[in-house]
């Protein structure tokens, strides 16, 4: 079976042109206030994978901050108080 | 599997399916390790996070898609868990060598940044150009879902 996968894997047909466009575009809608250049697809391409690099490192800082917050909140919630009512509600 | 796909699919599942496995991942952290303890806030902060990309992967579909594949595998491995099978597994089915990925190269300047996405994304080293941005799309997705999930979790609880 593994090998039918590879076999898969070798001979699946290599995203053409279009598709290709097709992703930078997709991309391109995913992240956020990039501009609309019309310029040639290589350099749009390029672009929006800089652009994209800097998301992603942008995301893994976000999620950084985030799970220090928790750490804190979920530490330092007191018995009685509704942030624990959720807590055990939400974590039980 | 003859047919080329035309429209490739880089739809993610609703934020629930993250809420749900993110709030699974700590409620199971919390039973193995109370967070009483002061003096190991960078542990407890590392396995905060940890959960999150787990957890991200698993929301994600598990192994359909390759950067949760890798994802999953680089936790197991962190984790000591014995992956020699899976690694024998590995080198026939997705695992793309570097003198393959030459065979679609795109211009010079597409593939520098694409070499400097490939270090962030989970997987990233062994794709093609192309297999690499419909990989990227579908993790960007994610991982903002994800973000959103943990904010939303934080507003709850902060307090007013």
């Amino acid at each position: 079976m593994s090998n039918r996968r590879s076999r898969q894997s070798s001979s699946a047909p290599r995203i053409s042109d279009d598709q290709m466009i097709d992703l930078v575009t997709k991309l391109r809608q995913i992240l956020p206030e990039i501009g609309q250049r019309r310029r040639s697809d290589k350099v749009s391409a390029s672009k929006v994978l800089q652009e994209t690099c800097n998301y992603i490192r942008n995301l893994n800082r976000e999620v950084n901050n985030l799970s220090e917050r928790l750490s804190q909140l979920l530490e330092s919630v007191d018995e009685d108080s509704p942030e624990a009512a959720v807590i055990r509600s939400l974590l039980m | 599997m003859a047919s080329a796909d035309k429209l490739i699919n880089t739809d993610v599942p609703e934020k629930d399916v993250f809420a749900f496995h993110f709030l699974q991942s700590l409620s199971n952290l919390r039973k193995q390790n109370p967070f009483d303890t002061p003096d190991q806030k960078n542990y407890r902060v590392r396995k905060i996070k940890k959960a999150a990309y787990v957890s991200m992967a698993r929301a994600a579909g598990g192994s359909s898609r390759l950067w949760s594949r890798a994802l999953l595998r680089r936790a197991d491995k962190d984790d000591n868990k014995i992956v020699r099978f899976s690694r024998r597994k590995r080198k026939v089915t997705w695992k793309i060598s570097s003198k393959r990925r030459r065979s679609n190269q795109r211009a010079p300047v597409v593939e520098e940044a694409a070499e400097r996405l490939r270090n962030l994304v989970p997987g990233g080293g062994g794709m093609e150009t192309s297999k690499l941005m419909e990989e990227t799309a579908h993790y960007i997705k994610c991982l903002s879902m994800q973000v959103k999930v943990m904010q939303c979790l934080v507003d709850g609880l902060s307090p007013k």
